[in-house]
């Protein structure tokens, strides 16, 4: 039982009384009987309730109040609704409007959270971080770490809980039906503690597993059983039967026994990770071609590694220095200079793709701005044309705050119709978004519509809303009463048109932006097509080869199977030459060896030699890509092993070895292989832009298939129709020669020409496609301020008509005052322009951010533009009839 | 027009609030507070109804025309208030829907859902 409440102090409920009262006037009013009787029946309610204490007492004034404001707001939302429902045109267009801003900003903001902001899906990330070598005076920063230094660094640090490397390999799966590309990744003792993972079914590789496993691409076992831990996208592709674990898959001619699959999230070191085997480094650089074990001066691997608990990152990164010092110390000869450079994971993976995304980002939210900006003329609009009314309402005894409070409503239902077509539209868009978006972004599986990014769409929904629909009216609805009640007089002041006209030139400018930003990534986009790739890409059809190691072990069995490909496709009717090599030019598919040279003679130096791209070729390689012979001599059938060995360089190695003397004749020594070996130069190509438009050609060395039958090659199609067409027979003819085999990634160059173009296309037409809305945008806001204008200014262009203004000196300040804005906006643009041209410097090629045939072309075409949306209030000015604009 | 009454039975099931002021009003004409009152006691506080919102729903069941302001006064008379009474509509739509719960719980008895187990 309770203890009697102390008697409670009378003046409270009145003063609670009047409190109610207070807000029932507010909230209600509607009829002055009922609003007695609610008050008549609250006190009462609270008077009985005192008598039963003082919580009793609380629990029912808040029960009264909350049974006002749901009555008092329901009221409000209907009303509002119905006003919204009254204007449907207005409704639909501020929902569309905002809803499409709002999506297309969610959308980025989504793929931001997920590539960017999303912490990582490992254990504590933010102790993870990415080792590189770098060599300060060479100014190479950041180079993956070679196999020698990274096995240092693994057993001697004292800085990581664990460290580990990897490295990617091109494997071919076979599967009953037919045989697909794999990624797969060779990764060193305490990869998953690294990532600290656990797999989603079965289980990862214990310590000893990793011991004595060589290289994928070497064919050997280790004398165990090869073994392998599937990527969730690779299980669903195989069927996603849990069976699978315990099991065996058949990739690069060897049975793998299958150990666990990993989660769906998790992406080493990018979702295109197939499977992760064991490798033991040391034991894939034994044997007489590696006296000194693992080499140092090889720097391709990739390293993570787990800072120590309690140890900062820069302590980390000071003990591995001293680390890195003492090595260079004991290996001056491939470590003189190069130390380690320790970089956070989060911010690795995202150093790539951050400018773009940001980017883009702005320009979605640029967007968005313009389109708040025009719903909120709009609504400007919308408010001049209903003053009146809202003025005899006010005048018959409407409260202002209830005006207030339904305005507010209505902003509130805006917002929320806006938040519903945003939240639907992001759900379209993100999955186009993410098919559309270059694939290399990392982390973009991750995008999702979450909560995080529903949370996103409403908050930008209800901002948007507030800047368009709800700041615009909320000003001013009692000033215009007086103004609104005289006929005719104009209900907006100057307050209003000023900020109508900042609008339009925040519109123009921000669309001068984003312009000068699509006509730049354009006229980059266009000269990174125009740019010559060194080669006929034009009637070329590649397929890639990958032979079992089991089958081909020999040299001999290697080139006589290519050699029978070959020329089973040289058959082919519209087949004028056939080839194949390593690494094929725009490919991304195949390895290439960075190996040491020097020139006969010259030694390899004190420094470490340069170093140039490997690449095997068979004879006519040339001949059917179309890459000129400067001087010398193509591969023949003749190159073969017993002959002696020769090479072909590109100009660049040529230059820097020969210092552009004709190196035909002249003999390099080629480290390739384990034991430096001399090699005659019998020919000289000219330069290929090997990765695409944008790379710069790199030193090359082409050795004869023949003398180095490299197992899985490129093979290359001159044909003399549309190799598209060729396709699918060139594929069954080169199966005919073994039809276990696998030929696969059957594609054009130019279509491989084409995906190197990839992300400098997302750009252009992202930005192109933002500011083509922004155009639009800008064109609608000039017209329905120079509309409004127009319409407000009757009178008195119908006065200036009237005393002798002809109709096209009207026209001409409806035109003038359009022209101003243009002008004023393109130079408030044109500060912009020069706030990003800093970040658009680096994604250009060939062009300057202050290309002058841009900013011209943009600047006409705006004025083009803004000039067309004035022409119809202007001709509306011209025709007004002075007679009937002034009788009132 | 018909001489039968129309059926009612779209217009059911009533929303709680409807009717509970209904019921609270079956038994003759009250106001307001007393059909507050009269809803509180019989629910035994399980359902309170609160002013605001109930002054809503008597307006709204006034413009359906299911109750009436009515000059019938108790002698206890509280001349500011106004009195509410159902009318035929009023009490036809109740008895439906006390029908219409009546099927529903003579169902549930037949059912074995709401059989008391043994030791209850």
């Amino acid at each position: 039982m309770k203890p009697p409440s102390p008697p409670v102090d009378p003046a409270r409920g009145t003063r609670a009384i009047r409190a109610y009262n207070r807000m029932l006037w507010w909230l209600r009013g509607r009829d002055p009987r009922e609003s007695r009787e609610i008050e008549d029946d609250a006190e009462r309610l609270l008077d009985s309730a005192r008598a039963r204490g003082r919580s009793a007492w609380a629990a029912t004034w808040l029960a009264l109040l909350w049974d006002l404001m749901i009555v008092g707001t329901a009221q409000d939302l209907a009303r509002a609704l119905r006003s919204l429902v009254r204007a449907p045109g207005f409704t639909l267009t501020v929902a569309l409007l905002l809803g499409l801003g709002v999506a297309a900003t969610t959308t980025l903001f989504a793929l931001v959270n997920a590539v960017v902001l999303k912490p990582l899906p490992y254990a504590e990330p933010e102790r993870l971080v990415m080792l590189w070598e770098s060599n300060v005076p060479q100014k190479r920063l950041l180079e993956g770490p070679s196999p020698g230094n990274v096995d240092d660094w693994a057993t001697n640090n004292d800085a990581f809980e664990a460290l580990t490397s990897w490295w990617t390999v091109a494997a071919t799966l076979r599967g009953r039906d037919g045989s697909a590309p794999v990624t797969g990744v060779q990764v060193t003792k305490g990869f998953f503690e690294v990532f600290r993972r656990a797999p989603l079914l079965g289980r990862t590789f214990a310590d000893d597993e990793y011991i004595g496993r060589p290289s994928i691409a070497s064919g050997l076992t280790g004398g165990q059983e090869p073994v392998l831990v599937l990527s969730h996208r690779l299980w669903q592709s195989l069927g996603a039967d849990p069976a699978l674990v315990g099991e065996t898959i058949y990739v690069e001619g060897r049975n793998w026994r299958v150990l666990g699959v990993m989660p769906a999230d998790f992406a080493v070191p990018d979702t295109g990770a197939g499977f992760w085997t064991p490798w033991d480094i040391r034991e894939a650089y034994r044997g007489p071609r590696f006296p000194d074990g693992p080499p140092r001066d090889f720097r391709f691997l990739r390293a993570v590694a787990r800072v120590k608990r309690n140890l900062s990152h820069q302590a980390a990164a000071e003990r591995m220095e001293t680390l890195a010092a003492r090595i260079a110390a004991d290996h001056p000869r491939t470590n003189a200079g190069w130390s380690v450079r320790l970089v956070p994971l989060g911010e690795e993976l995202v150093r790539s793709s951050r400018t773009e995304l940001l980017l883009v980002l702005g320009a979605v939210f640029g967007l968005l701005l313009l389109v708040a900006a025009n719903v909120a003329s709009l609504a400007i609009a919308r408010r001049t044309a209903r003053a009146r009314e809202t003025a005899i309402r006010f005048a018959l005894g409407a409260g202002g705050t209830r005006i207030v409070r339904e305005h507010l409503a209505e902003t509130a239902l805006c917002a929320g119709l806006t938040a519903l077509v945003a939240i639907a539209l992001t759900a379209l868009s993100l999955g186009s978004a993410i098919a559309f978006a270059p694939s290399d972004i990392p982390r973009l599986h991750e995008v999702e519509l979450n909560v995080s990014v529903v949370s996103f769409a409403i908050a930008l929904a209800l901002l948007a809303t507030i800047i368009g629909v709800g700041l615009p009216g909320l000003r001013g609805s009692s000033t215009v009463i007086a103004s609104a009640l005289k006929d005719g007089a104009p209900v907006s002041g100057q307050h209003a048109s000023r900020v109508r006209h900042a609008l339009v030139v925040a519109e123009i400018g921000v669309t001068v932006v984003l312009l000068v930003g699509a006509g730049l990534l354009a006229r980059s986009f266009a000269r990174l097509q125009r740019v010559d790739p060194g080669f006929d890409v034009r009637n070329l059809l590649v397929l890639r080869i990958a032979p079992d190691v089991t089958r081909y072990p020999g040299a001999e069995l290697r080139t006589h199977y290519y050699a029978r490909v070959l020329d089973s496709l040289r058959e082919l009717p519209g087949v004028a030459s056939v080839a194949a090599v390593t690494v094929l030019p725009m490919s991304t598919i195949g390895s290439d060896f960075y190996r040491p040279y020097w020139v006969e003679g010259e030694g390899p130096g004190p420094n470490a030699p340069p170093v140039a791209d490997v690449r095997m070729a068979t004879p006519g390689y040339f001949g059917t890509t179309g890459i000129p012979i400067v001087s010398g001599r193509e591969f023949s059938a003749q190159d073969g092993l017993g002959s002696p060995l020769v090479v072909i360089v590109n100009e660049s190695l040529a230059r820097a070895a020969w210092n552009g003397a004709d190196p035909v004749g002249r003999t390099l020594i080629l480290d390739y292989q384990g034991t430096p070996s001399s090699r005659q130069v019998v020919g000289v190509v000219r330069d290929a832009r090997y990765k695409g438009p944008r790379s710069a050609p790199a030193p090359e060395i082409f050795i004869p298939h023949a003398q180095n039958p490299y197992l899985v090659m490129n093979v290359v199609v001159r044909t003399r129709t549309d190799p598209g067409a060729l396709a699918r027979t060139a594929r069954a003819q080169a199966l005919t020669v073994d039809p276990d085999q696998p030929v696969h990634s059957v594609t054009t160059m130019e279509r491989l020409l084409d995906d190197t173009l990839q992300q400098d296309r997302f750009a252009m037409l992202f930005v192109a496609l933002f500011a083509g809305a922004g155009l639009v945008t800008a064109a609608t806001g000039v017209y329905a301020l120079l509309a409004f204008t127009v319409a407000q200014r009757r009178r008195e262009i119908a006065v200036r008509m009237a005393i002798g203004a002809s109709s096209s000196s009207v026209a001409r300040l409806v035109v003038m005052e359009s022209l101003t804005l243009a002008v004023v906006g393109c130079v408030v643009g044109g500060v912009g322009v020069a706030g990003v041209s800093q970040l658009a410097q680096s994604i250009l090629f060939g062009i300057t951010p202050h290309d002058p045939l841009t900013l011209v072309t943009t600047a006409i075409l705006l004025l083009a533009v803004v000039l067309a949306a004035s022409w119809l209030p202007a001709r509306r000015a011209a025709r007004i009839n002075p007679v009937s604009a002034m009788r009132i | 027009m018909s001489d039968r009454p129309r059926s009612v039975d779209h217009l059911l099931p009533l929303k709680p609030k409807v009717l509970h002021t209904l019921l609270a009003l079956a038994d003759g004409p009250r106001h307001g507070y007393g059909i507050m009152q009269e809803v509180a006691v019989r629910s035994d506080g399980q359902v309170r109804l609160w002013p605001a919102a109930m002054y809503g729903t008597l307006r709204e069941l006034e413009e359906l025309d299911w109750i009436a302001e009515t000059d019938q006064r108790p002698s206890d008379d509280d001349e500011r208030r106004r009195y509410f009474a159902l009318t035929a509509l009023g009490k036809r739509m109740l008895s439906s829907e006390v029908r219409r719960l009546e099927a529903i719980v003579s169902h549930a008895r037949g059912s074995r859902a709401l059989r008391k187990p043994e030791r209850a």
